[in-house]
């Protein structure tokens, strides 16, 4: 690719995040049928004795750690959404996405032994769509092009 | 068949250093569904008559409800044991983080018994259960021990509940803190805690809850949701949580001032919303999935107790700490709060402690030591007094720390005009004179004078309707009615676990459907009503059973002898008359005999 490139992503506004997890349920609904933040696709952190909530999402990043280290090449870019998503038929479960992942947001799950991430659920995502603040919203950016690098 | 229930509970022993998983057993959850309603029933089972709360015997136990860890909004859980104060039926409910994470350990409960032979704290992660030492912890604050407890396990992600100094010293009214810095704060729960030597629960689990019909389920939700968006009282908690309720209890005449010497504070908007906003609030924290956010985190920034992290000072505590103390400043009363928090005592009761001591102070009965002013306003001797009360470091806060119960029976001399309680555990901040229903919700809530059981103030001055009719304020007639409703429907709910602030938004048929949806069990918006009408009768039996009569479901003296001074209800109190009266309405509306005795076909009616 030469020309910059439009790409849908989550931005998350941690002067608006309350902690609440509601995004987390939402998500872990959609993966498992039910309720466990600590299995969302999507992190909270709470510091300074709860003063300030920083959620973390997937960066869908343009140089994919999570990618570049899957040994059978299951983590690809859905061509709608730009999204990096999993493909659980070549998954084999090794976990060296969790691994080299930075924010560590990639990895296998105790129970659906495959590995899941955030792929926007499909461009609607449902934790923007539960977040009552605005914490985090749904955004287009503009990707500036690459010269050689990454894809 | 799937349902929001785990179907186990967890059976910790301190003393062996044992654990064992039971099913949680099927009559209990039909008959009592879970939270307030378990523990109503367990405590009754596990318990015999005047078994010490503090104790190896006596249950301490974590509850949640069938739709605590699920996306219906604003759900909490609960403690229940037996009072240390009170000695009666004791829960106290908590927001934050902790309860859901019981239930994705695998459990419905955790119930602990026993005594630890030296300080330890518990390590429950899924089904591993482990006893850790807590002799490097023992002496933290509370809010310390959270990350100590964190820090060793190096489980950031543990939701952890834990005891301060307080606790550990077995404070009558020490308080468990929980993930975080929400408090199960009322009746000493946290003394029982400290009495078994555990300064800590950490809790972590990969647990899926799970619901019986997901897309009705998602439905209901949503609709919940949107009551609470729609409620004005929502939206009113969302922009300053209860610290609005300052200047209007103060305008309503119902706002505790000098140790309840009056109801009208003139300083009162000092410690409302507009100052709050002004000098502490910064942003807003939720608890577990809930879209109200009422807690106002903040700081404060300028004078002596600067860099201060602070939380809302909520109603309940800039009441008692800040207009019945005469302190206004609201950054002093921010810091006397956390130093209550920390040390893991009740704000409430070590305020009407306070405020029973700065007037014992007054009139002679007790010395203040040298350097220290005890008396109304002093934010020095409020300090002082907490300090000495929760690190029990002279005699005049040991006697303290025991409740204003017992502290006026020791120091005789007419104190108990004055001391602040019902059955031991010391008034909410709520003035009942001018509304006698409030009064008469104080005289029987099953902990003591609590106004969480039945808020008849709603009805006696906030303008709330019953029956499509406004209610008269200054009579007895007919609160009881009112008030048994109240209280049957909140404990039944309280089985969910639900917070009271949602409950605001959120209608009975909302709450019926979510439950079903959720457990697959078929209920209507009257289930709740009947089911909290068992609970309360089997908190009464526990009472019965400890030796309760009718002449504990009184008011305190100051309630009943002196009329008010000023305010809208000048001239009001709560006569003997006025108690026997409004006592005998409510026995016989709950189906009670003269004693206070729930009759053998009341009994029958609730399967009890």
């Amino acid at each position: 690719m030469s020309s910059a490139s439009r790409q849908l992503f989550i931005k998350t506004n941690f002067d608006r995040c309350t902690g609440c997890e509601l995004c987390q349920l939402a998500c872990s609904e959609r993966l498992l049928g039910g309720y466990n933040p600590h299995r969302a696709l999507l992190q909270i952190t709470h510091t300074c004795e709860n003063l300030y909530h920083f959620p973390t999402v997937c960066n869908q990043c343009k140089n994919a750690y999570c990618a570049n280290v899957c040994p059978v090449k299951a983590i690809g870019r859905d061509s709608d959404t730009s999204a990096l998503v999993v493909d659980r038929e070549k998954c084999v479960a090794c976990n060296l996405c969790h691994r080299y992942c930075p924010l560590h947001i990639v990895g296998v799950d105790p129970e659906l032994k495959k590995s899941v991430k955030c792929d926007l659920c499909g461009g609607n995502p449902l934790c923007v769509a539960a977040c009552p603040t605005g914490a985090l919203e749904l955004a287009w950016c503009e990707k500036p092009a690459e010269a050689g690098e990454g894809e | 068949m799937a349902t929001s229930y785990m179907g186990k509970l967890l059976w910790v022993d301190l003393s062996a250093q044992r654990f064992r998983v039971d099913q949680t057993p099927e009559k209990l959850q039909t008959d009592f569904v879970g939270g307030k309603g378990f523990g109503a029933k367990l405590l009754y089972d596990l318990t015999r008559a005047g078994l010490d709360p503090l104790s190896p015997e006596c249950p301490l136990m974590f509850l949640t409800g069938p739709l605590t860890a699920t996306a219906a909004p604003s759900m909490r859980a609960c403690v229940v044991t037996k009072s240390p104060l009170t000695g009666t039926y004791l829960d106290s409910f908590f927001g934050g983080r902790f309860g859901p994470e019981i239930k994705y350990a695998g459990y419905d409960g955790i119930i602990i018994t026993g005594r630890a032979e030296s300080p330890v704290y518990l390590w429950i992660h899924d089904d591993t259960v482990e006893f850790r030492s807590a002799e490097g912890i023992w002496g933290n604050n509370a809010l310390a021990a959270n990350d100590a407890i964190k820090n060793d396990l190096g489980e950031p992600e543990a939701m952890a509940v834990t005891i301060g100094q307080g606790g550990e010293n077995q404070v009558r009214f020490a308080l468990i803190s929980c993930e975080y810095n929400r408090q199960a704060g009322r009746g000493g729960a946290g003394a029982v805690m400290g009495a078994k030597n555990l300064k800590g629960v950490a809790v972590k689990g990969t647990q899926v809850v799970n619901v019986h019909d997901l897309p009705a389920f998602k439905q209901a939700c949503q609709q919940a949701n949107a009551a609470i968006a729609e409620s004005e009282v929502c939206e009113t908690l969302t922009y300053g949580g209860t610290s609005t309720s300052i200047p209007w209890a103060s305008l309503s005449g119902v706002l505790p001032y000098r140790n309840y010497s009056d109801q009208v504070d003139p300083k009162a908007e000092k410690l409302g919303d507009e100052a709050q906003h002004k000098h502490l609030f910064l942003g807003k924290a939720a608890c577990f999935g809930c879209p109200i956010r009422c807690s106002q985190m903040g700081a404060v920034r300028t004078g002596k107790y600067a860099h201060l992290i602070t939380d809302i000072v909520e109603y309940e505590s800039a009441a008692l700490i800040g207009s019945n103390l005469d302190i206004h400043d609201i950054r002093a009363v921010a810091h006397l709060v956390k130093l209550c928090d920390e040390y893991g005592i009740d704000s409430m009761s070590a305020g009407g402690a306070i405020g029973f001591a700065f007037e014992a102070a007054q009139k002679g009965v007790i010395n203040a030591p040298e350097g220290i002013r005890l008396d109304f306003g002093s934010v020095e001797g409020a300090e002082y007094l907490i300090r000495s009360m929760a690190l029990q470091e002279d005699e005049l806060g040991r006697l303290l720390s025991q409740g204003v119960k017992r502290a006026s029976e020791v120091l005789g001399r007419d104190t108990e005009a004055y001391a602040m309680h019902v059955k031991g555990l010391e008034s909410p901040a709520w003035g009942p004179r001018g509304t006698p229903g409030m009064g008469l919700a104080y005289m029987t809530a099953d902990r003591g004078g609590c106004h969480q059981r039945g808020f008849m103030i709603g009805y006696e001055v906030g303008g709330e309707e019953y029956n499509g009719q406004p209610v008269e304020a200054h009579t007895v007639v007919g609160k009881a009615e009112i008030l048994k409703g109240e209280q049957d429907y909140l404990a039944g709910t309280d089985a969910l676990v639900k917070c009271d602030f949602g409950a605001f938004g959120v209608s009975a048929e909302i709450y019926a459907r979510l439950l079903t949806a959720a457990t697959g069990r078929r209920v209507d918006a009257g289930f709740f009503s009947e089911l909290g009408e068992r609970i309360w009768n089997q908190t009464r039996l526990f009472n019965l059973r400890e030796g309760f009569r009718p002449e504990d479901d009184r008011l305190p003296r100051r309630f009943v002898e002196e009329a008010l001074p000023s305010g809208p209800h000048k001239g009001q109190r709560i006569s003997e008359e006025d108690m026997t009266a409004m006592r005998a309405d409510y026995y016989q509306v709950r189906g009670w005999d003269e004693q206070g005795r729930p009759t053998e076909q009341t009994l029958k009616k609730l399967g009890l």
